[in-house]
Protein backbone atom coordinates (compact mmCIF):
# COMPACT_ATOMS: atom_id res chain seq x y z
CA UNK A 1 0.00 0.00 0.00
CA UNK A 2 2.84 2.32 1.17
CA UNK A 3 4.65 1.76 -1.78
CA UNK A 4 2.30 2.40 -4.38
CA UNK A 5 1.16 5.28 -2.53
CA UNK A 6 4.69 7.34 -2.95
CA UNK A 7 5.00 6.37 -6.23
CA UNK A 8 1.94 7.81 -7.36
CA UNK A 9 2.42 10.52 -5.47
CA UNK A 10 6.19 10.87 -6.77
CA UNK A 11 4.72 10.42 -10.18
CA UNK A 12 2.45 13.41 -10.28
CA UNK A 13 4.92 15.97 -8.30
CA UNK A 14 7.52 14.82 -11.38
CA UNK A 15 5.08 15.62 -13.83
CA UNK A 16 4.39 19.03 -12.05
CA UNK A 17 8.24 19.48 -11.95
CA UNK A 18 8.00 18.28 -15.98
CA UNK A 19 5.54 20.78 -16.64
CA UNK A 20 5.93 23.93 -14.31
CA UNK A 21 5.06 26.41 -17.23
CA UNK A 22 2.19 25.10 -17.94
CA UNK A 23 0.72 24.54 -14.42
CA UNK A 24 2.42 27.75 -12.96
CA UNK A 25 0.41 29.60 -16.11
CA UNK A 26 -2.42 28.05 -14.42
CA UNK A 27 -2.56 30.76 -11.54
CA UNK A 28 -2.95 33.27 -14.22
CA UNK A 29 -7.00 32.95 -14.26
CA UNK A 30 -6.91 33.09 -10.49
CA UNK A 31 -4.80 36.16 -10.73
CA UNK A 32 -6.83 38.01 -13.31
CA UNK A 33 -9.73 37.84 -11.43
CA UNK A 34 -8.01 39.30 -8.15
CA UNK A 35 -6.50 42.19 -10.13
CA UNK A 36 -9.01 42.86 -12.81
CA UNK A 37 -11.67 41.87 -10.82
CA UNK A 38 -11.14 42.59 -7.46
CA UNK A 39 -9.53 45.20 -7.66
CA UNK A 40 -11.85 47.30 -9.82
CA UNK A 41 -14.71 46.67 -7.41
CA UNK A 42 -12.51 47.61 -4.43
CA UNK A 43 -12.65 50.56 -5.42
CA UNK A 44 -16.63 50.72 -5.92
CA UNK A 45 -17.22 49.67 -2.55
CA UNK A 46 -14.36 51.71 -1.22
CA UNK A 47 -17.19 53.28 1.47
CA UNK A 48 -18.41 52.31 5.11
CA UNK A 49 -21.65 50.83 4.04
CA UNK A 50 -20.20 48.57 1.34
CA UNK A 51 -17.14 47.97 4.69
CA UNK A 52 -19.97 46.90 6.14
CA UNK A 53 -21.56 44.68 4.12
CA UNK A 54 -18.04 42.51 3.52
CA UNK A 55 -18.14 41.66 7.46
CA UNK A 56 -16.24 45.39 8.67
CA UNK A 57 -13.27 44.42 5.46
CA UNK A 58 -11.85 46.36 2.31
CA UNK A 59 -13.44 44.21 -0.46
CA UNK A 60 -9.84 42.98 -1.57
CA UNK A 61 -9.55 41.43 1.98
CA UNK A 62 -13.22 40.00 1.71
CA UNK A 63 -12.22 38.34 -1.70
CA UNK A 64 -8.09 36.97 -1.25
CA UNK A 65 -10.25 34.05 1.03
CA UNK A 66 -12.13 33.43 -1.93
CA UNK A 67 -10.11 33.36 -4.78
CA UNK A 68 -7.67 30.95 -3.10
CA UNK A 69 -10.40 28.66 -2.58
CA UNK A 70 -11.43 28.92 -5.81
CA UNK A 71 -7.90 28.33 -7.03
CA UNK A 72 -7.66 25.36 -5.03
CA UNK A 73 -11.34 24.16 -5.95
CA UNK A 74 -10.33 24.83 -9.76
CA UNK A 75 -6.77 22.93 -9.82
CA UNK A 76 -7.59 20.30 -7.39
CA UNK A 77 -10.81 19.03 -9.46
CA UNK A 78 -8.83 19.60 -12.76
CA UNK A 79 -6.55 17.84 -11.73
CA UNK A 80 -8.75 15.14 -10.18
CA UNK A 81 -10.36 14.61 -13.58
CA UNK A 82 -7.07 14.41 -15.48
CA UNK A 83 -7.42 10.47 -14.53
CA UNK A 84 -8.73 10.77 -17.86
CA UNK A 85 -5.93 11.60 -19.80
CA UNK A 86 -4.04 8.66 -18.16
CA UNK A 87 -7.06 6.28 -19.48
CA UNK A 88 -6.76 8.28 -23.11
CA UNK A 89 -2.85 8.14 -22.91
CA UNK A 90 -3.35 4.54 -21.60
CA UNK A 91 -0.73 4.70 -18.44
CA UNK A 92 -4.02 3.65 -16.22
CA UNK A 93 -4.20 0.25 -17.64
CA UNK A 94 -0.01 0.01 -16.87
CA UNK A 95 -1.18 0.88 -13.26
CA UNK A 96 -4.57 -1.25 -12.91
CA UNK A 97 -2.27 -4.38 -14.02
CA UNK A 98 0.30 -3.58 -11.22
CA UNK A 99 0.17 -5.95 -8.28
CA UNK A 100 -0.02 -2.81 -6.52
CA UNK A 101 -2.73 -1.71 -4.02
CA UNK A 102 -5.12 0.23 -6.51
CA UNK A 103 -6.62 1.81 -3.46
CA UNK A 104 -2.84 2.99 -1.98
CA UNK A 105 -2.05 4.05 -5.65
CA UNK A 106 -5.13 6.21 -6.07
CA UNK A 107 -4.78 7.87 -2.89
CA UNK A 108 -0.95 8.64 -3.84
CA UNK A 109 -1.84 10.32 -6.57
CA UNK A 110 -5.23 12.33 -4.82
CA UNK A 111 -2.24 13.03 -2.53
CA UNK A 112 0.12 14.05 -5.16
CA UNK A 113 -1.93 16.26 -7.20
CA UNK A 114 -2.92 18.08 -3.28
CA UNK A 115 0.52 18.63 -3.23
CA UNK A 116 0.99 20.32 -6.49
CA UNK A 117 -2.36 22.40 -5.66
CA UNK A 118 -1.29 23.73 -2.72
CA UNK A 119 2.16 24.78 -4.56
CA UNK A 120 -0.41 26.95 -6.87
CA UNK A 121 -2.86 27.98 -4.13
CA UNK A 122 0.70 29.40 -2.21
CA UNK A 123 1.47 31.58 -5.13
CA UNK A 124 -1.35 32.86 -5.28
CA UNK A 125 -1.91 34.16 -0.94
CA UNK A 126 1.66 35.54 -1.84
CA UNK A 127 0.62 37.38 -4.63
CA UNK A 128 -2.73 38.52 -2.98
CA UNK A 129 -1.02 39.50 0.46
CA UNK A 130 0.59 43.04 -1.05
CA UNK A 131 -3.13 43.97 -2.45
CA UNK A 132 -5.43 42.84 0.11
CA UNK A 133 -4.30 45.29 3.13
CA UNK A 134 -5.74 43.14 6.20
CA UNK A 135 -4.92 40.11 5.32
CA UNK A 136 -2.85 37.86 8.45
CA UNK A 137 0.17 36.46 7.92
CA UNK A 138 -0.24 34.35 10.66
CA UNK A 139 -3.15 32.68 8.88
CA UNK A 140 -0.98 31.49 5.45
CA UNK A 141 0.18 28.13 6.72
CA UNK A 142 -3.37 27.28 8.61
CA UNK A 143 -5.03 28.42 5.36
CA UNK A 144 -3.00 26.19 3.26
CA UNK A 145 -4.23 23.81 5.84
CA UNK A 146 -7.93 24.12 4.47
CA UNK A 147 -6.85 24.11 1.38
CA UNK A 148 -5.37 21.27 1.52
CA UNK A 149 -8.68 19.48 2.51
CA UNK A 150 -10.30 20.84 -0.33
CA UNK A 151 -7.83 19.97 -2.80
CA UNK A 152 -8.53 15.93 -1.43
CA UNK A 153 -11.99 16.60 -1.36
CA UNK A 154 -12.41 17.94 -5.23
CA UNK A 155 -9.23 15.26 -6.56
CA UNK A 156 -11.18 12.52 -4.96
CA UNK A 157 -14.14 13.30 -7.03
CA UNK A 158 -12.09 14.48 -9.91
CA UNK A 159 -11.05 10.92 -10.37
CA UNK A 160 -14.54 8.93 -9.49
CA UNK A 161 -16.20 11.35 -12.22
CA UNK A 162 -12.97 10.79 -14.67
CA UNK A 163 -13.77 7.26 -14.20
CA UNK A 164 -17.05 7.05 -15.00
CA UNK A 165 -16.81 9.64 -18.25
CA UNK A 166 -16.56 7.62 -21.24
CA UNK A 167 -15.43 10.59 -23.32
CA UNK A 168 -13.30 14.10 -23.36
CA UNK A 169 -16.81 16.15 -24.17
CA UNK A 170 -18.47 14.76 -21.04
CA UNK A 171 -15.40 16.48 -19.71
CA UNK A 172 -15.49 19.99 -21.19
CA UNK A 173 -19.66 19.92 -20.06
CA UNK A 174 -19.20 19.14 -16.30
CA UNK A 175 -16.33 21.49 -16.11
CA UNK A 176 -18.90 24.23 -17.56
CA UNK A 177 -21.78 23.24 -15.13
CA UNK A 178 -20.16 22.58 -11.96
CA UNK A 179 -17.05 25.18 -11.87
CA UNK A 180 -18.69 28.96 -12.25
CA UNK A 181 -21.54 28.13 -10.57
CA UNK A 182 -19.69 26.88 -7.44
CA UNK A 183 -17.75 29.29 -6.97
CA UNK A 184 -20.34 32.00 -7.45
CA UNK A 185 -22.64 30.06 -5.19
CA UNK A 186 -19.85 29.86 -2.30
CA UNK A 187 -19.62 33.63 -0.82
CA UNK A 188 -16.24 33.68 -2.30
CA UNK A 189 -17.15 36.93 -4.64
CA UNK A 190 -20.43 38.52 -2.44
CA UNK A 191 -21.47 37.62 1.16
CA UNK A 192 -23.83 34.47 1.75
CA UNK A 193 -26.48 36.63 3.72
CA UNK A 194 -27.56 38.91 1.10
CA UNK A 195 -27.93 36.24 -1.41
CA UNK A 196 -31.92 35.42 -2.17
CA UNK A 197 -33.14 32.48 -0.25
CA UNK A 198 -32.83 29.83 -2.94
CA UNK A 199 -29.55 30.56 -3.26
CA UNK A 200 -28.31 30.71 -0.11
CA UNK A 201 -30.08 27.28 0.46
CA UNK A 202 -27.71 25.83 -2.55
CA UNK A 203 -24.37 27.84 -0.84
CA UNK A 204 -25.24 26.19 2.14
CA UNK A 205 -24.85 22.70 0.51
CA UNK A 206 -22.29 24.06 -1.41
CA UNK A 207 -18.79 22.49 -0.36
CA UNK A 208 -16.43 25.39 -1.21
CA UNK A 209 -18.81 27.70 0.96
CA UNK A 210 -17.01 25.84 4.06
CA UNK A 211 -13.61 26.07 2.14
CA UNK A 212 -13.90 29.79 1.73
CA UNK A 213 -15.38 30.46 5.55
CA UNK A 214 -12.43 28.19 6.88
CA UNK A 215 -9.94 30.33 4.63
CA UNK A 216 -11.55 33.28 5.91
CA UNK A 217 -11.50 32.23 9.52
CA UNK A 218 -7.55 32.37 8.78
CA UNK A 219 -6.65 34.59 6.84
CA UNK A 220 -9.12 38.00 7.93
CA UNK A 221 -10.71 36.25 11.02
CA UNK A 222 -13.69 35.63 12.92
CA UNK A 223 -15.62 38.65 12.42
CA UNK A 224 -16.07 38.08 8.87
CA UNK A 225 -16.33 34.46 8.54
CA UNK A 226 -20.38 32.82 8.64
CA UNK A 227 -19.47 30.17 10.45
CA UNK A 228 -17.59 28.64 13.05
CA UNK A 229 -14.25 27.54 12.37
CA UNK A 230 -15.26 24.09 13.85
CA UNK A 231 -18.24 23.87 11.54
CA UNK A 232 -15.78 24.06 8.33
CA UNK A 233 -13.12 22.31 9.17
CA UNK A 234 -15.45 19.58 10.19
CA UNK A 235 -17.79 19.61 7.12
CA UNK A 236 -14.48 19.48 5.32
CA UNK A 237 -12.92 16.95 6.80
CA UNK A 238 -15.69 14.38 6.77
CA UNK A 239 -16.45 15.94 2.61
CA UNK A 240 -12.57 14.65 2.12
CA UNK A 241 -12.95 11.02 3.68
CA UNK A 242 -15.95 10.76 1.59
CA UNK A 243 -14.73 11.78 -1.60
CA UNK A 244 -11.43 10.38 -1.44
CA UNK A 245 -13.03 6.99 -0.19
CA UNK A 246 -15.16 6.97 -3.05
CA UNK A 247 -12.17 7.23 -5.58
CA UNK A 248 -10.45 4.51 -3.88
CA UNK A 249 -13.35 2.67 -4.04
CA UNK A 250 -14.02 3.14 -8.05
CA UNK A 251 -10.77 2.91 -8.48
CA UNK A 252 -10.57 -0.47 -7.26
CA UNK A 253 -13.10 -2.24 -9.20
CA UNK A 254 -12.07 -0.08 -12.13
CA UNK A 255 -11.65 -2.48 -15.42
CA UNK A 256 -10.39 -1.24 -18.91
CA UNK A 257 -12.85 -0.73 -21.86
CA UNK B 1 3.71 -26.62 -13.07
CA UNK B 2 4.30 -27.47 -17.04
CA UNK B 3 1.54 -24.69 -17.88
CA UNK B 4 1.79 -21.26 -17.63
CA UNK B 5 -1.53 -20.56 -18.97
CA UNK B 6 -4.47 -23.18 -19.04
CA UNK B 7 -7.80 -21.31 -20.74
CA UNK B 8 -11.35 -23.67 -20.90
CA UNK B 9 -14.16 -22.04 -22.75
CA UNK B 10 -13.64 -18.47 -21.74
CA UNK B 11 -16.35 -16.25 -22.78
CA UNK B 12 -16.58 -12.03 -22.93
CA UNK B 13 -19.41 -10.11 -23.97
CA UNK B 14 -20.07 -6.68 -23.65
CA UNK B 15 -23.74 -6.39 -23.70
CA UNK B 16 -25.07 -8.49 -26.46
CA UNK B 17 -22.01 -8.95 -27.99
CA UNK B 18 -19.86 -11.64 -27.97
CA UNK B 19 -16.29 -10.92 -28.37
CA UNK B 20 -14.76 -13.90 -27.34
CA UNK B 21 -17.22 -17.50 -27.59
CA UNK B 22 -15.45 -19.79 -25.93
CA UNK B 23 -11.84 -20.43 -26.41
CA UNK B 24 -9.44 -23.16 -24.81
CA UNK B 25 -5.87 -24.02 -25.30
CA UNK B 26 -2.90 -24.69 -22.93
CA UNK B 27 0.54 -22.70 -23.20
CA UNK B 28 3.10 -24.68 -22.18
CA UNK B 29 5.90 -23.15 -19.86
CA UNK B 30 9.04 -21.91 -21.68
CA UNK B 31 6.93 -21.54 -24.61
CA UNK B 32 6.24 -18.61 -27.28
CA UNK B 33 2.41 -19.14 -28.03
CA UNK B 34 0.46 -16.79 -30.51
CA UNK B 35 -2.80 -15.77 -31.13
CA UNK B 36 -2.96 -15.03 -34.82
CA UNK B 37 -6.06 -13.15 -36.22
CA UNK B 38 -7.47 -10.42 -37.90
CA UNK B 39 -8.45 -7.20 -36.41
CA UNK B 40 -11.23 -7.78 -34.03
CA UNK B 41 -10.94 -11.05 -33.92
CA UNK B 42 -10.97 -11.01 -29.57
CA UNK B 43 -7.13 -11.31 -29.14
CA UNK B 44 -6.78 -8.24 -27.14
CA UNK B 45 -10.08 -9.16 -25.20
CA UNK B 46 -8.38 -12.53 -24.29
CA UNK B 47 -5.09 -10.74 -23.19
CA UNK B 48 -6.97 -8.31 -21.14
CA UNK B 49 -8.73 -11.33 -19.35
CA UNK B 50 -5.90 -13.07 -18.90
CA UNK B 51 -4.04 -10.52 -17.44
CA UNK B 52 -7.16 -9.77 -14.88
CA UNK B 53 -8.02 -6.09 -16.57
CA UNK B 54 -11.56 -7.45 -17.66
CA UNK B 55 -13.79 -10.38 -15.74
CA UNK B 56 -14.58 -12.97 -18.18
CA UNK B 57 -18.01 -13.34 -18.62
CA UNK B 58 -17.92 -17.43 -18.30
CA UNK B 59 -15.12 -19.99 -18.19
CA UNK B 60 -11.97 -20.19 -16.77
CA UNK B 61 -8.11 -19.10 -16.95
CA UNK B 62 -5.24 -19.70 -14.69
CA UNK B 63 -2.24 -17.96 -15.80
CA UNK B 64 1.15 -18.60 -13.53
CA UNK B 65 -0.65 -21.39 -11.65
CA UNK B 66 -3.29 -18.80 -10.57
CA UNK B 67 -6.71 -18.18 -11.62
CA UNK B 68 -7.60 -15.19 -13.17
CA UNK B 69 -10.71 -13.93 -11.04
CA UNK B 70 -10.08 -15.84 -7.61
CA UNK B 71 -6.63 -14.80 -7.29
CA UNK B 72 -6.11 -11.47 -9.83
CA UNK B 73 -3.04 -10.02 -7.23
CA UNK B 74 -0.81 -13.22 -7.85
CA UNK B 75 -1.70 -13.44 -11.34
CA UNK B 76 -0.20 -9.68 -11.48
CA UNK B 77 3.09 -10.67 -9.14
CA UNK B 78 3.76 -13.08 -12.36
CA UNK B 79 3.06 -11.32 -15.39
CA UNK B 80 4.70 -8.63 -17.20
CA UNK B 81 2.42 -7.32 -20.79
CA UNK B 82 3.35 -4.99 -23.32
CA UNK B 83 0.01 -3.34 -24.23
CA UNK B 84 -1.25 -3.00 -27.92
CA UNK B 85 -1.38 0.68 -27.49
CA UNK B 86 0.93 2.81 -25.61
CA UNK B 87 0.87 2.89 -21.78
CA UNK B 88 4.01 4.92 -20.94
CA UNK B 89 3.70 8.30 -19.17
CA UNK B 90 4.90 10.64 -21.74
CA UNK B 91 5.52 13.43 -19.63
CA UNK B 92 7.95 11.67 -17.74
CA UNK B 93 11.72 9.97 -19.00
CA UNK B 94 12.18 6.74 -19.99
CA UNK B 95 14.38 6.44 -16.23
CA UNK B 96 10.92 7.83 -14.66
CA UNK B 97 8.64 5.40 -16.51
CA UNK B 98 11.28 2.59 -15.53
CA UNK B 99 11.80 3.67 -11.98
CA UNK B 100 7.42 4.04 -10.96
CA UNK B 101 6.99 0.61 -12.94
CA UNK B 102 10.11 -0.80 -10.50
CA UNK B 103 8.71 0.53 -7.40
CA UNK B 104 4.80 -0.59 -8.00
CA UNK B 105 5.91 -3.86 -8.53
CA UNK B 106 7.80 -3.62 -5.21
CA UNK B 107 11.57 -3.12 -6.72
CA UNK B 108 14.13 -0.23 -4.53
CA UNK B 109 17.19 0.68 -4.11
CA UNK B 110 20.43 -0.54 -6.08
CA UNK B 111 18.59 -3.79 -7.01
CA UNK B 112 16.25 -1.55 -8.86
CA UNK B 113 18.79 0.46 -10.94
CA UNK B 114 20.99 -2.26 -11.44
CA UNK B 115 18.16 -4.03 -13.44
CA UNK B 116 17.02 -0.54 -15.15
CA UNK B 117 20.32 -0.38 -16.15
CA UNK B 118 21.08 -3.73 -17.35
CA UNK B 119 17.31 -3.30 -19.51
CA UNK B 120 17.51 -0.38 -20.84
CA UNK B 121 20.94 -1.12 -22.36
CA UNK B 122 19.39 -4.30 -23.73
CA UNK B 123 17.18 -2.58 -25.90
CA UNK B 124 19.44 0.20 -26.70
CA UNK B 125 17.78 2.99 -24.92
CA UNK B 126 20.45 4.11 -22.31
CA UNK B 127 21.74 7.11 -24.00
CA UNK B 128 18.26 8.30 -24.18
CA UNK B 129 17.32 7.57 -20.30
CA UNK B 130 16.76 11.22 -19.42
CA UNK B 131 14.67 12.44 -22.33
CA UNK B 132 10.86 12.44 -21.91
CA UNK B 133 8.99 10.11 -23.69
CA UNK B 134 7.02 12.27 -25.62
CA UNK B 135 10.29 12.96 -27.49
CA UNK B 136 10.55 8.88 -28.46
CA UNK B 137 10.00 7.61 -31.90
CA UNK B 138 7.10 4.72 -31.84
CA UNK B 139 9.71 2.00 -31.90
CA UNK B 140 11.82 3.72 -29.15
CA UNK B 141 8.40 3.40 -26.84
CA UNK B 142 7.67 0.02 -28.07
CA UNK B 143 11.39 -1.08 -26.90
CA UNK B 144 10.63 0.93 -23.67
CA UNK B 145 7.69 -0.83 -22.57
CA UNK B 146 9.12 -3.88 -23.47
CA UNK B 147 12.03 -3.23 -21.02
CA UNK B 148 9.54 -1.89 -18.55
CA UNK B 149 7.41 -5.07 -18.95
CA UNK B 150 10.44 -7.22 -18.19
CA UNK B 151 11.88 -5.16 -15.34
CA UNK B 152 10.15 -7.44 -12.39
CA UNK B 153 11.17 -10.96 -14.12
CA UNK B 154 7.02 -12.14 -15.00
CA UNK B 155 7.03 -15.68 -15.32
CA UNK B 156 4.49 -14.81 -18.15
CA UNK B 157 4.65 -12.07 -20.88
CA UNK B 158 2.27 -10.70 -22.46
CA UNK B 159 2.66 -8.69 -26.07
CA UNK B 160 -0.08 -7.68 -27.89
CA UNK B 161 0.54 -6.48 -31.19
CA UNK B 162 4.36 -5.30 -30.14
CA UNK B 163 5.13 -4.80 -33.96
CA UNK B 164 1.73 -2.99 -35.14
CA UNK B 165 2.47 0.07 -36.86
CA UNK B 166 6.49 -0.24 -37.18
CA UNK B 167 8.66 -0.06 -39.72
CA UNK B 168 10.08 -3.30 -40.58
CA UNK B 169 13.76 -2.91 -39.45
CA UNK B 170 12.17 -2.03 -36.39
CA UNK B 171 9.98 -4.82 -36.44
CA UNK B 172 12.64 -7.17 -36.96
CA UNK B 173 14.77 -5.59 -34.19
CA UNK B 174 11.90 -5.96 -32.28
CA UNK B 175 11.86 -9.67 -32.98
CA UNK B 176 15.52 -10.26 -31.59
CA UNK B 177 14.68 -8.68 -28.71
CA UNK B 178 11.85 -11.31 -28.04
CA UNK B 179 14.01 -14.35 -29.00
CA UNK B 180 16.40 -13.14 -26.55
CA UNK B 181 14.47 -12.90 -23.77
CA UNK B 182 13.22 -16.56 -24.98
CA UNK B 183 16.58 -18.03 -24.83
CA UNK B 184 18.10 -16.06 -21.90
CA UNK B 185 14.82 -16.88 -19.59
CA UNK B 186 13.22 -19.36 -20.52
CA UNK B 187 9.82 -16.79 -20.33
CA UNK B 188 7.07 -18.29 -21.56
CA UNK B 189 5.43 -15.86 -23.91
CA UNK B 190 2.12 -14.99 -25.10
CA UNK B 191 2.00 -13.29 -28.39
CA UNK B 192 -0.97 -11.76 -29.87
CA UNK B 193 -0.33 -10.96 -33.93
CA UNK B 194 -2.24 -10.05 -37.04
CA UNK B 195 0.87 -10.70 -38.93
CA UNK B 196 1.69 -14.34 -40.64
CA UNK B 197 5.26 -13.75 -40.40
CA UNK B 198 5.56 -12.26 -37.23
CA UNK B 199 3.64 -15.63 -35.59
CA UNK B 200 5.84 -18.02 -38.02
CA UNK B 201 9.02 -16.61 -37.62
CA UNK B 202 8.68 -16.16 -33.36
CA UNK B 203 6.14 -18.91 -31.84
CA UNK B 204 6.39 -22.43 -31.18
CA UNK B 205 2.69 -22.99 -31.41
CA UNK B 206 -0.26 -20.72 -33.21
CA UNK B 207 -3.82 -20.65 -32.66
CA UNK B 208 -5.44 -19.08 -35.55
CA UNK B 209 -8.42 -17.20 -34.05
CA UNK B 210 -11.51 -15.51 -35.79
CA UNK B 211 -14.31 -13.94 -34.83
CA UNK B 212 -13.65 -14.91 -31.37
CA UNK B 213 -12.81 -18.23 -31.66
CA UNK B 214 -9.97 -20.51 -32.60
CA UNK B 215 -10.09 -22.17 -35.48
CA UNK B 216 -7.28 -24.54 -35.78
CA UNK B 217 -3.91 -24.81 -33.83
CA UNK B 218 -0.58 -26.00 -34.08
CA UNK B 219 3.14 -25.58 -34.75
CA UNK B 220 3.36 -23.00 -38.35
CA UNK B 221 4.16 -26.50 -39.85
CA UNK B 222 1.01 -28.31 -38.82
CA UNK B 223 -0.99 -25.59 -39.50
CA UNK B 224 -0.12 -25.36 -43.38
CA UNK B 225 -0.57 -29.40 -43.53
CA UNK B 226 -4.29 -28.41 -43.44
CA UNK B 227 -3.94 -26.37 -46.49
CA UNK B 228 -1.88 -29.46 -47.76
CA UNK B 229 -2.04 -28.10 -51.37
CA UNK B 230 -0.11 -25.34 -53.56
CA UNK B 231 -2.47 -22.45 -54.57
CA UNK B 232 -2.23 -20.35 -57.95
CA UNK B 233 -3.74 -17.11 -57.90
CA UNK B 234 -4.95 -16.18 -61.41
CA UNK B 235 -6.40 -12.76 -62.82
CA UNK B 236 -8.61 -14.07 -65.56
CA UNK B 237 -10.61 -12.23 -68.71
CA UNK B 238 -13.68 -14.71 -68.43
CA UNK B 239 -17.37 -14.36 -66.66
CA UNK B 240 -18.04 -14.25 -63.15
CA UNK B 241 -19.80 -17.86 -63.62
CA UNK B 242 -16.80 -19.14 -65.60
CA UNK B 243 -14.04 -18.03 -63.27
CA UNK B 244 -14.15 -21.08 -61.09
CA UNK B 245 -12.09 -23.33 -63.13
CA UNK B 246 -12.89 -27.39 -63.76
CA UNK B 247 -10.26 -29.87 -63.76
CA UNK B 248 -8.98 -33.47 -62.09
CA UNK B 249 -5.84 -31.68 -60.42
CA UNK B 250 -7.85 -28.74 -58.79
CA UNK B 251 -8.54 -29.64 -55.50
CA UNK B 252 -10.36 -26.41 -54.39
CA UNK B 253 -11.29 -23.13 -56.14
CA UNK B 254 -12.66 -19.95 -54.55
CA UNK B 255 -12.92 -16.12 -55.84
CA UNK B 256 -11.28 -13.38 -53.92
CA UNK B 257 -12.92 -10.26 -53.09
CA UNK B 258 -10.54 -8.33 -55.55
CA UNK B 259 -11.71 -10.30 -58.62
CA UNK B 260 -9.05 -13.19 -58.25
CA UNK B 261 -9.08 -16.61 -58.33
CA UNK B 262 -7.18 -18.87 -56.35
CA UNK B 263 -6.94 -22.43 -56.89
CA UNK B 264 -5.18 -24.87 -54.87
CA UNK B 265 -3.21 -27.56 -56.12
CA UNK B 266 -0.88 -30.06 -55.65
CA UNK B 267 2.30 -29.34 -57.18
CA UNK B 268 1.86 -25.88 -58.54
CA UNK B 269 4.64 -25.96 -60.66
CA UNK B 270 3.48 -29.17 -62.43
CA UNK B 271 0.04 -27.80 -62.77
CA UNK B 272 0.58 -24.54 -64.77
CA UNK B 273 0.90 -26.21 -68.34
CA UNK B 274 -2.03 -28.31 -68.05
CA UNK B 275 -3.90 -25.22 -66.73
CA UNK B 276 -3.02 -22.90 -69.48
CA UNK B 277 -4.47 -25.71 -71.83
CA UNK B 278 -7.80 -25.61 -69.65
CA UNK B 279 -8.28 -22.02 -69.84
CA UNK B 280 -6.99 -22.20 -73.61
CA UNK B 281 -10.25 -25.14 -74.29
CA UNK B 282 -12.68 -22.45 -72.79
CA UNK B 283 -11.79 -19.66 -74.12
CA UNK B 284 -10.78 -18.00 -71.01
CA UNK B 285 -7.57 -15.26 -71.26
CA UNK B 286 -5.11 -15.74 -68.69
CA UNK B 287 -3.75 -12.18 -67.77
CA UNK B 288 -1.73 -12.77 -64.89
CA UNK B 289 -0.38 -16.35 -62.86
CA UNK B 290 1.49 -16.35 -59.04
CA UNK B 291 1.82 -19.25 -57.53
CA UNK B 292 3.04 -20.21 -53.82
CA UNK B 293 3.83 -22.90 -51.23
CA UNK B 294 0.84 -22.66 -48.48
CA UNK B 295 1.36 -19.85 -46.31
CA UNK B 296 -0.18 -19.47 -42.47
CA UNK B 297 -2.27 -16.63 -45.16
CA UNK B 298 -3.59 -19.56 -47.05
CA UNK B 299 -4.47 -21.57 -44.21
CA UNK B 300 -6.43 -18.49 -43.30
CA UNK B 301 -8.39 -18.44 -45.84
CA UNK B 302 -8.88 -21.59 -46.23
CA UNK B 303 -10.67 -22.03 -42.78
CA UNK B 304 -12.23 -18.91 -43.01
CA UNK B 305 -12.31 -17.78 -47.21
CA UNK B 306 -10.98 -14.45 -46.22
CA UNK B 307 -7.50 -12.93 -46.26
CA UNK B 308 -6.43 -12.09 -42.61
CA UNK B 309 -6.11 -8.19 -42.99
CA UNK B 310 -9.25 -8.17 -44.45
CA UNK B 311 -10.82 -5.22 -42.71
CA UNK B 312 -13.86 -4.99 -44.80
CA UNK B 313 -16.96 -2.83 -43.55
CA UNK B 314 -18.75 -5.86 -43.55
CA UNK B 315 -16.17 -7.36 -40.77
CA UNK B 316 -18.57 -6.34 -38.00
CA UNK B 317 -16.10 -7.26 -35.44
CA UNK B 318 -13.69 -4.78 -36.92
CA UNK B 319 -16.01 -2.52 -37.40
CA UNK B 320 -16.90 -2.89 -33.38
CA UNK B 321 -13.51 -2.45 -32.20
CA UNK B 322 -13.00 0.57 -34.17
CA UNK B 323 -16.00 2.52 -32.93
CA UNK B 324 -14.82 0.94 -29.28
CA UNK B 325 -11.58 2.71 -29.60
CA UNK B 326 -13.34 6.21 -30.97
CA UNK B 327 -15.31 6.07 -28.08
CA UNK B 328 -12.19 5.86 -25.38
Amino acid sequence: MMEALTTMAYRQLKRFIRARSRVLGMVINPLIWLVFFGLGWSRVFDNPMAKMIFGGVDYLTFLAPGIFAMTVFNMSFIAGVSVIWDKQFGFLKEVLVAPASRKGSILGRIIGDSLVTLAQGAIILVLTYPLAESLKLSGFLPALGVGFLLSMAFSGFGVSLALKMESMEGFQMVMMVLMLPLTFLSGAIYPIDTMPGWMKALAYINPLTYAVDGARHFLVGASVAKFSLGVDLGVLTVLAALLVGLAMTEFERATIG
Amino acid sequence: MSEAIVVENLVKKYGDFEAVKGVSFKVKQGEIFAFLGPNGAGKTTTVHVLTTLLRPTAGRAVVAGHDVVEEPMEVRKRIGIVFQDPSLDRELTAWENMYIHGRIYGLKGNELREKMERLLKFVELWEFKDKPVKTFSGGMQRRLEIARSLLHEPEVLFLDEPTIGLDPQTRAHIWDYIRAMKEEHNMTIFLTTHYMDEAEMLADRIAIIDHGKIIAEGTAEELKKLVGNDVIYLKLEAPEELKCLQGEFIRGCKVLPDGRVALEVENAAEALPGLFELANERGIRILEVTYHRPTLNDVFLHLTGREIRDESPENPMASFVRMRMRRR
